[in-house]
């Protein structure tokens, strides 16, 4: 028997909460071909861009005792190639897709979007104002309540379908940088990117990454999601879509009742790549043993 | 489940898994397995494992304990289950004739496997101790270590001088990457355009999805080490922009 659990974003009903993070999940394809998206209800590709990026100089994942440190920096084919390569074989994924869009200058975000606009593969759009791993854009428009505004504006004009703005814990105020989000048009908000992190080599008194700093995430971040979450849904209407340090079904519940619309799974999809399926049924479970 | 494990050198395990036999026909030599080391979120990635061999049921891996992931699987015990990705990655392309392998330290972990299934070869064994020198059996052997523990003295390029390069149709180079790129680089060109290596990146995913694990692209850019990997044409990759990677 089918279980009765729904939840809904977008005007759009899923069986289960749970987003595959961007960066983590591909295009889907992969995940699709060995059965993994099961669980999933929508897929969040990873940043896509203008131009190519070939992304940071190696080594580019750093694990440290409690988390991981990424300098994956974007890394990407562009967006010709997504549109002529990947989304014609994303358009058979069992579930929608949601592309995750980059930009090193405000306008290079609506250009991205206009020509996503020519495929029919797009449920939505996941604006990356929150990347730590670059030089230009990033993390530094996402501190910027004006700036988010700006982009987010740009982007209703062309976009003619859902977009979220994904917002940084870093720097600046992450319940104005919602709030200027929502006023400029955004349809979401994603609490949050990454935390700026960094290894140091003691001995040597060097950085482990070629840039310094990295994006860290980890299971141990969760409460830092939760009270990121809990704030910035009570300061919008729109939804909020969780996503930091969930590796648990409860921590998906969590994350649920402290405001979010769905929770996204980054990290541990990477150790886990049925992690939705599981986690779902995980969910689904802990309902249904709470139920009278 | 780990149904196997032995020390067969001081810090060194060998590891026997049971495995479905689907997984044996995929487990070409080269290719890898995603290890979930504990049972616990951390370490939060699995760490990558080259197979060493295939018997029936049955998949080894040899490592050495070098960090907090490989500490917690050595100290993992036979009978307890651990989540396995794989075979994943691509292998050696192999072709008829004598193959010679030159293996480093731990990079020659996946040359049993090779030696399976290719018709004959040679071996050039370099390590830095006769502690840390693997045994590969069923092949003609030249061993070499850094203190002379154990065969020659020396380092494992002493021993190109006398390869008849010309008398091998096929080559595979893994050790650390300053051994690979000093051995490649000493090497006449027709030997290098027949030598396939085995690279070794920091993974995160090891499916092809995270982008995590670059090695750096002959003429630009990158390739994946999981998915495009991780046995590579020794010529497509940009040695220069490989060093200090780790
Ligand atoms: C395709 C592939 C096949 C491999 N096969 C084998 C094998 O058969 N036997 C074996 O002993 N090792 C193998 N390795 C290396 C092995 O994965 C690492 O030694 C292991 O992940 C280290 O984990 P750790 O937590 O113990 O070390 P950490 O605490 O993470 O790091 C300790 C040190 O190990 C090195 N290191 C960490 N990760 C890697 C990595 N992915 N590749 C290379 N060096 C690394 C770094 O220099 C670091 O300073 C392979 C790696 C790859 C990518
Ligand atoms: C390897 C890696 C790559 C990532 N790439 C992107 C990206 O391209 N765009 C983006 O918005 N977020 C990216 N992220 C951030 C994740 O989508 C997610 O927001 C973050 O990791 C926190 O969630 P988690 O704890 O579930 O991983 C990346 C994270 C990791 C670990
Ligand atoms: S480890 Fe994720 S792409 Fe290779």
């Amino acid at each position: 028997m089918a279980d009765p659990y729904r939840w809904s974003f977008w005007k759009r009903e899923f069986n289960s909460p749970i987003l595959l993070a961007s960066g983590t999940a591909g295009f889907g394809i992969e995940l699709m071909e060995q059965g993994f998206l099961e669980g999933a209800a929508a897929v969040i590709s990873k940043a896509t861009t203008l131009k190519p990026r070939e992304g940071n100089p190696p080594p580019r994942i750093i694990e440290t005792r409690f988390g991981l440190l990424n300098s994956i920096g974007l890394a990407n084919p562009g967006v010709d190639e997504v549109l002529k390569i990947l989304l014609p074989q994303a358009a058979d994924l069992p579930c929608p897709l949601i592309i995750n869009v980059a930009g090193e200058v405000v306008e290079e975000f609506p250009a991205v979007i206009e020509r996503l606009e020519e495929s029919t593969v797009p449920f939505g759009y996941e604006v990356n104002v929150s990347c730590p791993n670059v030089a230009a854009g990033g993390i530094a428009f996402g501190a910027s309540p004006e700036i988010v505004e700006r982009i987010s504006t740009l982007v209703k004009r062309v976009s003619s379908r859902p977009f979220s703005v994904k917002l940084t814990p870093n720097e600046g105020s992450i319940v104005e940088s919602a709030k200027a989000a929502e006023a400029g048009g955004a349809d979401a908000v994603t609490v949050c990117n990454t935390f700026l992190g960094m290894k140091v080599d003691w001995r040597t008194g060097k950085a482990l990454l070629k840039r310094s700093v990295g994006g860290y995430s980890s299971p141990a971040l969760l409460p830092l999601t939760v009270a990121r979450v809990f704030k910035t849904s009570e300061a919008v209407k729109i939804p909020v879509l969780a996503s930091g340090g969930v590796n648990r079904a409860e921590d998906i519940l969590e994350l649920l009742a402290a405001g979010a619309a769905m929770v996204q799974v980054g990290t541990w999809l990477m150790r886990r790549p049925d992690a939705a399926f599981e986690l779902r049924e995980g969910v689904i479970s802990l309902l249904e043993s709470d139920s009278p | 489940m780990i149904i196997g494990k032995e020390e067969i050198l001081p810090g060194i395990f060998k590891f026997e898994f049971k495995v479905s036999s689907s997984f044996i026909a995929e487990a070409e030599p080269g290719r890898f397995i995603q290890l979930e080391v504990s049972h616990g979120p951390f370490p939060v990635t699995r760490r990558p494992f080259t197979i060493s061999s295939t018997y029936g049921k049955s998949v080894e891996i040899i490592f050495e304990v070098v960090g907090r992931g490989t500490e917690v699987l050595a100290e993992t015990d036979v009978g307890r289950s651990l989540r396995l990705l794989g075979p994943l990655g691509r292998g050696y392309l192999l072709n008829p004739g004598k193959w010679l392998l030159i293996g480093g330290g731990l990079g020659a972990a996946g040359f049993p496997g090779l030696t399976a299934k290719i018709d004959s070869g040679l071996l050039l064994l370099g390590a830095a101790s006769r502690d840390k020198l693997l045994t590969i059996p069923g092949l003609e052997t030249v061993a070499i270590t850094e203190d002379g523990s154990s065969g020659r003295k020396g380092l494992i390029t002493d021993l190109l001088g006398s390869v008849r390069w010309d008398s091998f149709s096929g080559i595979a180079l893994c050790g650390p990457v300053p051994m690979m790129k000093a051995v490649f680089e000493m090497m006449p060109f027709p030997a290098q355009a027949i030598t396939q290596v085995s690279a070794e990146a920091r993974m995160g995913c090891g499916w092809g999805v995270c982008e995590g694990c670059s090695v750096p692209k002959a003429g630009g850019g990158f390739l994946k080490c999981c998915s495009d990997g991780p046995v590579f044409q020794a010529e497509s990759i940009d040695w220069e922009r490989c060093e200090g990677i780790h």
